[in-house]
């Protein structure tokens, strides 16, 4: 549903339907993300994924894939006209989104940075990643950042493999995972509002919900799409 | 699949390809990885570029091939068609897996 709604409200942002949005949201189960260039095989030991009730989903946007708790992450999605990014570079415009989720971390005494292409990252480790869409006008800039995390499950459930660990020497981009719990004692739901913050003083930000055809679209889209092992398994 | 390659980009991302080898030619390419590529649609492009080329290219000449195909509209972001064109001469050079043989 989340993969869905996603890919319907930057179409609808993209039209004008909709203005810049800002879309925190969660997860009820656990769950792997796949980028959309992944394979399934290469990513995911399928069978440990059935026998732990974790699902597969599959995003619109490329990247890496995850491993998400419930309570384990912190997610949320920004659809922005891509006028936002005229004159920028990929790499500018994955920084420039996230600018403001590193000054808030930072504000709550997180030495944490953005390093390039994709990366919210510390000393510690890699807190999170981004990934974008771009359609219709619009640009779907997606981002999670681990909260706490069953690192032993996450390692039964995804495969990490020979190649992304080195590359003649140089540390891979499957870096080592530095959730935020590791650094901080503040509850998930602090560090969320003072994110909510920081974008509002930046931004500034109007509470919103999604419409019923938002919805609508988005649960058709997630029976028929983004439910379907077509789109799933189509790498397979 | 008969054959498979990898290439990390340093400081980038990962991509795999795999095909098998017919009559000297790749066949059934199939692109993946953790890379960005704009617009998404485009990943056909990719594949396009290599489905029946010659198995006896270096990497210059597949590299070639996959630029090419990306001008009519396609941007790798993370990766590269010289990061692809490598991944596909491992795939070549590769020991080719037991239960497939090549004609």
């Amino acid at each position: 549903m989340n993969m869905a709604l996603d890919e319907v409200l930057v179409e609808r942002v993209g039209s004008g339907e909709r203005p810049p949005t800002l879309r925190v949201w969660g997860w009820s189960a656990p769950c792997v993300v796949l980028g959309r260039f992944q394979s399934v095989r290469n990513e995911v030991n399928e069978d440990a994924a059935a026998r732990h009730g974790v699902e597969i989903v599959r995003r619109i946007s490329g990247g890496g894939a995850m491993f998400i708790e419930p309570r384990g992450a912190i997610t949320w999605s920004l659809y922005a006209p891509m006028s936002m990014t005229a004159g920028m570079t990929f790499a500018e415009s994955y920084r420039f989104f996230d600018a403001w989720v590193v000054d808030a971390l930072r504000e709550l005494g997180i030495d944490a940075w953005y390093a390039p292409l994709n990366d919210i990252t510390s000393a510690a480790g890699k807190i999170g990643g981004a990934a974008q869409a771009r359609r219709g006008g619009a640009v779907l800039h997606h981002t999670t950042m681990a909260y706490d995390m069953n690192v032993p499950l996450m390692l039964e459930i995804l495969r990490i493999g020979k190649e992304k660990m080195s590359d003649k020497g140089v540390t891979s981009a499957d870096k080592r995972v530095a959730p935020l719990r590791q650094q901080t004692e503040l509850p998930r739901e602090v560090i969320l509002q003072h994110m909510i913050e920081q974008f509002r003083q930046r931004f500034g930000i109007q509470e919103d919900s999604l419409v019923p055809s938002e919805l609508a679209e988005a649960e058709k889209r997630a029976r028929e799409k983004f439910g379907a092992r077509d789109w799933t398994h189509y790498l397979p | 699949m008969g054959r498979r390659g990898e290439f990390k980009t340093p400081g980038g991302k990962l991509i795999a390809v795999e095909f098998d080898v017919a009559n000297g030619e790749l066949r059934g390419v199939v692109v993946t990885g953790d890379f960005f590529l704009y617009p998404e649609e485009a990943l056909p492009l990719l594949t396009g570029a290599l489905e029946g080329s010659p198995a006896t290219l270096d990497e210059a000449g597949y590299a070639t091939r996959i630029r090419t195909a990306l001008e009519a509209g396609g941007e790798l972001v993370g990766s590269s068609p010289e990061a692809l064109a490598a991944a596909v001469v491992r795939a070549l050079r590769a020991p080719v897996s037991p239960e497939r043989t090549d004609d």
